[in-house]
């Protein structure tokens, strides 16, 4: 097995609907480097969130290895599984998933005190700081009901990003914002990669977007169809509701 | 991140806040069973407080030097001979005595122009007896006049059975030990009000009267009622009574804790003569009346535990409700990295809040209700004047039930609300997060 920091080996996910049996993956192996930042694209129901939601521990494959940061999650312990989400990986989810009754701020701050790691001086430095850079400082007592779509998205990165993961997993993470906004935070995820080596990991339906990634994956009914650059995936991309053109088998 | 933490407190709280209307509702109904029990408990207090009092009245001291003088091995009276001697070396060796009252101790026939009764006779020294007139309530008549030789005092339900007025004259008759019948004429002096049951087979007259109907000296008495400065002494005190008395040579009843008039029987069976001396206290001379006690508090507990069982249904169903509403909440706080045993804290942070809000409004207005009701001065209905040994409803709140009460609740609020929780937390995150409802 190759040692990259997400590494997936034939995996495969069943969702029982009553008697029937959807499979979402279909044998899906996958290695990612530490420092990449990489694109998973495809069509609606193609896998993304679930192949995700099986890097990010919220979830179990059916069949196959799932290993992040060295460790196979089948061999780990729920409470170990918890520790790993809330220390290695930092996860951006389609549809946000805020803590209603808790402020801009305390939400953000929330992962923190799980750790019970920064004294409460550190951590307010941490969380005034990324609320400035996702553009919420003027909005960190609001809550998630008083704010739009997009703002509420930005909140979930820094939510996700506040911890300072060695993996940030980010679903659709640009889809309710506004271009500018998106490519500020798209901006920020870049220069988090680039200084820190921090693993960016998101599934995206936006060509802007996928042409910052070094690589995308390209996924269509529960397969990879192959990876490839961003240019090729966005040649691609363009044609993706027609007929698919023959691809180049995964590596 | 513990139990402890701010933070969960603060998701609690708003959690709480954030539902208006359920979080009062639940308050509203915790509260409410906690009154209730309040006031239940502080009921249970009452009668037994009402029951020791009254009872420590009219029947027995806190502790009783009482006994029997057998003149032959097969007849026994009720009576101690040489009671000032007795009471003497008490007030010596015992410190622990406020007052002693001696008292005589008969059960004969009552009967008027229209009907007869049974009924105990107290013979009673008015003078030196400073309780009594605390816990008797003359309604008709005067106390007092049971200074004159041949004054009787009964009460109301007797006056009525017998149809008898302050003034008029009542006969006596009251069986010997030597077989024959004595009889005498009294005069009701005064009639009090009821009892309860206490006060239903009991009268008391003269005791220089009562001497005069068995044809006993004046050295002699039914008992010495003592009563103590501190009722928690009685245990005590009964030990070192035993053994002053035997040691002064008396000869001694084994312990047995029944009332004297349940104790003839068994001395008449025994072998011997003369006079024996019998310690007891006031729990053994109404162990006739204690089965109600006994009642109350079985009743008592079982309204409680149904109070506690409906609301904990009650609780627990609004509990699934908020608890399935918020899956997708502890979906992401899983998701985020919050252990189980954290998601369970927070839960039962909200519900001992919950609770121990609920409960102390709840054990304020019990407090308030019992001190309205005592006040009102209900009247009770004679059956349940029987039970509750008194004429008016007396809810007696104390610190110890009202904390029992709060802390029961409350505990048992916070453990409900653990049970949906628990499963919402083993849920898998992203099942919770995906949850719809
Ligand atoms: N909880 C579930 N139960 C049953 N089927 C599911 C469940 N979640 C996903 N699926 C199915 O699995 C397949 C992949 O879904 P997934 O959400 O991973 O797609 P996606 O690529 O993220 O789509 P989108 O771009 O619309 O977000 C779909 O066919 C979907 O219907
Ligand atoms: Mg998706």
């Amino acid at each position: 097995m190759s040692n990259g920091i997400v590494t997936i080996q034939d995996v495969e996910k069943e969702y029982s609907l009553g008697a029937t049996v959807v499979k979402a993956l279909r044998g899906v192996s996958l290695t990612v480097e530490k420092g990449e930042f990489i694109s998973i694209a495809g069509p609606s129901g193609s896998g993304k969130t679930t192949l995700l939601n099986l890097i990010g521990c919220v979830d179990t494959a059916t069949r196959g290895d799932v290993v992040v940061a060295g460790k196979n999650t089948a061999q780990l312990s729920e409470r170990q599984l918890t520790d790993l989400r809330l220390n290695t990986i930092g996860f951006i989810f389609q549809s946000f998933n805020l803590v209603s009754v808790l402020s801009v701020y305390q939400n953000v701050e929330f992962p923190l005190l799980l750790q019970d790691k920064l004294s409460s001086g550190e951590r307010k430095k941490r969380v005034e700081s990324l609320l400035e850079q996702v553009g919420l400082n003027t909005h960190m007592k609001h809550r998630p009901n008083e704010l739009s779509g997009g703002q509420r998205q930005r909140v979930a990165i820094a939510r996700a990003l506040v911890t300072d993961p060695l993996i940030v997993l980010a679903d659709e993470p640009t889809a309710n914002l506004d271009s500018q906004t998106g490519q500020a935070i798209l901006d920020l995820m870049k220069s988090l990669n680039q200084q820190k080596g921090t693993t960016f990991i998101f599934s995206t339906h936006d060509h802007k977007v996928m042409r910052y990634a070094n690589a995308v994956v390209r996924l269509a009914d529960g397969k990879i169809l192959g990876r490839e650059s961003p240019e090729l995936a966005v040649a691609h991309a363009v044609g993706m509701d027609a007929p698919a053109a023959p691809v180049q088998a995964a590596s | 991140m513990g139990i402890f933490d701010r933070m969960l407190w603060l998701i609690a709280a708003r959690s709480l806040l954030q539902h208006r209307l359920r979080t009062s509702l639940l308050m509203a109904a915790i509260g409410g069973v906690t009154a209730l029990l309040v006031m239940l408990t502080g009921a249970y207090v009452g009668i037994k407080t009402t029951l020791l009092v009254s009872a420590t009245t009219l029947m027995s001291g806190h502790v009783n030097v009482a006994g029997f003088y057998k003149a032959t091995a097969s007849s026994s009276a009720p009576v101690v001979t040489n009671y000032k001697k007795v009471r003497a070396l008490v007030e010596k060796e015992v410190p622990q005595v406020d007052y002693i009252v001696q008292r005589g101790r008969g059960w004969a026939k009552l009967v008027s122009e229209s009907a007869t009764q049974q009924a105990g006779l107290g013979g009673i020294d008015i003078t030196h007896e400073p309780g009594f007139r605390k816990v008797v309530q003359v309604k008709e008549g005067s106390i007092d006049g049971l200074t004159q030789p041949n004054g009787i005092l009964i009460f109301e339900a007797q006056a009525k059975r017998l149809s008898v007025k302050v003034g008029d004259t009542l006969t006596i008759v009251a069986p010997t030990f030597r077989g024959t019948n004595n009889t005498l004429d009294v005069t009701v002096v005064a009639i009090a009000a009821d009892i309860g049951m206490l006060s239903s087979w009991n009268t008391f007259m003269n005791d220089q009267g009562l001497r005069q109907l068995y044809q006993l000296n004046d050295e002699t008495t039914g008992a010495l009622q003592i009563y103590l400065k501190d009722i928690e002494q009685v245990k005590l005190v009964q030990e070192q009574l035993r053994t002053v008395l035997a040691r002064e040579g008396f000869g001694m009843l084994d312990p047995d804790p029944r009332p004297f008039f349940a104790k003839f029987d068994g001395v008449n069976r025994e072998n011997w003569t003369g006079q024996r001396l019998d310690v007891t206290n006031w729990e053994d001379e109404t162990n006739f009346v204690q089965w109600i006690v006994t009642a109350l508090t079985v009743l008592a507990t079982i309204v409680i535990f149904a109070l506690v069982a409906i609301i904990a249904v009650g609780i627990m169903n609004v509990m699934w409700i908020s608890i399935r509403e918020r899956t997708r909440e502890i979906g992401t706080l899983r998701a985020v990295g919050m252990q189980r045993g954290t998601v369970l804290s927070m839960f039962l942070a909200e519900g001992s809040l919950l609770g121990l809000i609920g409960t102390i409004v709840g054990g304020i207005g019990g407090v308030l209700g019992s001190i309205a009701v005592s006040k009102a001065g209900i009247t009770l209905p004679p059956s349940w004047q029987f039970v509750f040994f008194s004429d008016h409803l007396v809810i007696t709140p104390t610190l110890t039930w009202v904390g029992f009460s709060v802390g029961f609740i409350t505990v048992a609020i916070a453990g409900i609300s653990l049970i949906p929780s628990f499963l919402a937390a083993r849920l898998k995150p992203i099942t919770a997060m995906s949850h719809v409802g």
